[in-house]
């Protein structure tokens, strides 16, 4: 990178003809006048909104009212210290455990299911059609099926319970069973955009290492358990932070399916900020939270990244 | 160039938060020149033609009438664009009240995209009356001189903000419990007259059917007027909650134990309602607490004979109901003309002439007093006697608590509710922890 501490215009105006710009410098301010736009956009679409973010967690803003008014820290007072708390605590915990379950069957059932179907022959394909196409069914609609399913007195699920002895479940009104609902919905989707990510990674794996290993007499466990799996790291690390990330904003299977309920035990974070803002019109209770949770999101992420540094294998 | 688009972002950031800080006290979606009117009604009336539409204008109208009432919001809107020539109403169905309520809201806050007119469920007239979401109707009223006197004045009140008219009644109802007559007769069940007597109806209804009844929880409509009628406040005067007294904790421990017994539940969840409902069909639920503009659904859903029967009257005596249903309301952040056009349009759908079309169609109450009296009036109760307990109990039909925090009371409430009733949280702890919740919501909302 050219110092520009060392730049020095070519002409003066001493010579009368005023000060003109070296190609460097002309170079420089072309190559920034393309990123420009990108860097206007950005402003506008993302820090703007987080700036105005920040501020309204400041106010009073109730979305009714037209006016509003600085509060200084009273809303995050309220975050940390007032029945606020006991909300933000209860939903990182749901989306916690949430995430990890979703995280669990991208990465595991998206593994278990790519071992299972990478035979390359047709009816093989047309099973990992089958497996990946719910990815491409909109939640709504996913969560609307869901619904009908795990109804409790007339759902596809009880009735085939009923078949075997095992008394109807109250899938979606009972708190020990709410949130299981709600991921199973959500495995239903993931499992098969986890299982072709693992696929796509494995077929790119030389044949060369697992030819070598069983010269060497590894077994096929320990073919899978030494070359396979960190070989995948790579992937395993793009599918955790993704599907973390993604996880996290869960919104839409949760309002359709439980509306955070029964009794707050599927209120995820994104619900509960929802709520605050277009339930309970608190606009200035649904920015300080939403505040809280990009921060969450920002020291997670950055942790993930530092952690992986050190613990992913790159083949190449 | 790293260093310059560094300095660029961090400008970039600093001129967004300093456009923010300017903002001195106003959201982005400032309250234009045409702020609601504030007149009050004592005052001289204005000129009607303050009011009147002079240019042709097209208008929109969100509605919460589901796809069953297509036809009969296309009759009375075509009916309305035919009667005149300048005004073109376009009806839009937005969804449930709860979506209304969010599209209206995010409307409001832009500043931008709001309808002419808009329905509200009766539960948000004070949100919107105390944000100045819906325009003060008073100054219309008075220059136009249009006849409120013929509204029940229940509803009138319901449709009130402060003193101030901020919306119309439009689609009314009340709670009433629905019953399986066929069931009743059969089993000679009794209509319970006063809670004493209920348990014993749920007790058989249970017997006969499986539930003795269903107390909707997505909703605290439909179990709040039980707290009310039993002298519970809900909200004091000194802007606490009650719900944590001995009446209310009692009316909570009175339901519980229907639930315990196997008599009722609290159907709670996003499928709570239709859930309910089947039961009822089925036959699984003998009777539902619920709303009475649902008198057409259940009957064309059952192949039984369905009752309508007014809660039974609480320990104090008191039989009062809670309107339900939507009002009509102006957003206030329109241009004149645009208001004036969506205020002709208001008194037309609100009108005599079509007020027992819209009951008729829907289900909901008449709002008009005078149309009871008509031979229409005569001939609706004639082809549905069931409503013949909601005519006769039309004064006691009350208003709903106005308060700009009730939403997020409400919210609460149902709540712990579900704690207490459904997931086996104990009353008396969570009815004091409920009420703590509560009253910093209403010490909030005032501070």
């Amino acid at each position: 990178m050219t110092d520009t501490k060392n730049l020095k215009p070519v002409s003066t105006a001493k010579n009368g003809k005023g000060r003109r710009m070296s190609n460097s410098t002309r170079s420089k301010i072309g190559d920034f006048m393309f990123v420009l736009p990108a860097i206007i956009l950005l402003a506008v679409f993302t820090y703007y909104p987080i700036a105005k973010l920040v501020q309204i967690s400041f106010t009073d803003w109730n979305l009714l009212k037209p006016e509003w008014k600085f509060v200084g820290l009273k809303n995050w007072k309220w975050l940390f210290e007032g029945s606020g708390a006991k909300y933000l605590w209860n939903s990182l915990k749901v989306t916690f455990l949430y995430s990890c379950g979703e995280i669990f069957a991208t990465l595991v059932g998206g593994m278990l299911f790519a071992l299972l179907f990478r035979r390359m022959t047709r009816s093989f394909s047309a099973m990992r059609a089958v497996i990946f196409v719910p990815k491409y069914v909109a939640m709504s609609s996913c969560a609307v099926v869901f619904l009908w399913i795990l109804n409790t007195d007339y759902g596809v699920l009880n009735y085939l319970l009923s078949l075997v002895g095992i008394a109807p479940v109250d899938w979606l009104n009972s708190q020990s069973t709410a949130l299981i609902s709600v991921l199973m919905t959500t495995c239903w989707r993931v499992v098969g955009y986890g299982m072709m990510i693992y696929m796509s990674a494995m077929i790119g794996i030389s044949p060369q290492y697992y030819e070598a290993a069983s010269l060497d007499g590894a077994s096929k466990s320990q073919q899978f358990f030494r070359i396979t799996l960190p070989l995948l790291s790579p992937t395993t690390l793009f599918l955790l932070v993704t599907t973390f990330l993604s996880s996290m904003k869960v919104f839409q299977s949760v309002d359709i399916l439980t509306s955070g309920g029964p009794a707050r035990s599927t209120e995820v974070f994104v619900y509960l900020i929802y709520k605050y803002a277009m339930v309970d019109f608190r606009m200035d209770r649904a920015a300080t939270s939403a505040v809280m949770f990009f921060i969450i999101l920002l020291l997670v992420t950055v942790c993930t990244m530092k952690f992986s540094q050190n613990s992913v294998n790159y083949d190449s | 160039m790293k260093k310059l688009l560094a300095l660029l972002l961090t400008a970039c950031m600093v001129f967004a938060l300093c456009a923010c800080g300017g903002s001195t006290g106003a959201p982005a979606a400032e309250t234009p020149e045409e702020a609601p009117a504030e007149t009050p009604a004592e005052e001289p009336a204005e000129s009607a033609d303050k009011y009147a539409v002079n240019e042709p204008i097209e208008i929109v109208w969100w509605h919460a009438l589901e796809e069953q009432y297509n036809d009969l919001v296309n009759e009375v809107v075509e009916e309305f664009n035919n009667s005149q020539d300048l005004i073109t109403v376009k009806p839009q169905y937005i969804g449930a009240y709860k979506d209304v309520n969010e599209a209206l809201v995010a409307a409001h806050a832009a500043g931008t995209g709001l309808p002419a007119l808009c329905v509200a469920n009766t539960d948000y007239v004070a949100s919107y009356g105390a944000g100045g979401v819906f325009e003060n109707l008073d100054p219309y009223i008075a220059a136009t001189g249009y006849d409120v006197d013929d509204f029940s004045k229940g509803l009138l009140l319901s449709s009130q903000y402060d003193g101030k008219q901020v919306a119309m009644p439009f689609l009314h109802s009340t709670q009433v419990i629905y019953y399986n007559k066929t069931v009743a007769d059969e089993n000679n069940i009794e209509i319970p007259e006063t809670i004493e007597d209920f348990p014993a109806f749920l007790e058989a209804g249970a017997k006969a059917c499986g539930y003795g009844t269903v107390i909707p929880g997505w909703d605290q409509w439909y179990f709040e007027t039980l707290y009310l009628n039993e002298g519970v406040n809900i909200i004091n005067d000194d802007n606490t909650c009650d719900l944590d007294s001995e009446t209310a904790v009692n009316v909570t421990k009175m339901l519980k134990d229907w639930c315990d017994k196997g008599w009722a539940y609290l159907a709670t969840g996003t499928d709570a309602s239709a859930a309910m409902r089947q039961k009822f069909y089925d036959g699984e639920a003998f009777s539902t607490m619920h709303t009475s503009s649902l008198y057409n659904n259940y009957c064309d859903k059952c192949d039984f004979e369905v009752g309508m029967a007014w809660y039974p009257a609480a320990s104090t005596g008191s039989k009062n109901s809670e309107v339900g249903g939507c009002v009509l309301g102006i957003p206030a952040l329109n241009d004149q003309a645009t208001k004036n056009a969506a205020w002709q349009f208001l008194q037309f759908l609100c009108g005599k002439e079509v007020n027992m079309k819209w009951a008729k169609g829907t289900g909901y109450t008449p709002t008009r007093l005078s149309v009871l009296t008509t031979d229409e009036g005569i001939k609706f109760l004639e082809e549905k006697p069931a409503f013949q307990c909601v005519f006769d109990n039309l004064d006691l039909i009350n208003p709903r608590i106005q308060n700009a925090a009730w939403s997020e009371l409400a919210s609460t409430w149902k709540n712990y509710m579900d704690v207490m009733l459904n997931q086996g949280g104990d009353i008396d702890e969570e009815s004091k922890n409920m009420v703590v919740e509560i009253n910093e919501i209403l010490e909030d909302s005032v501070s």
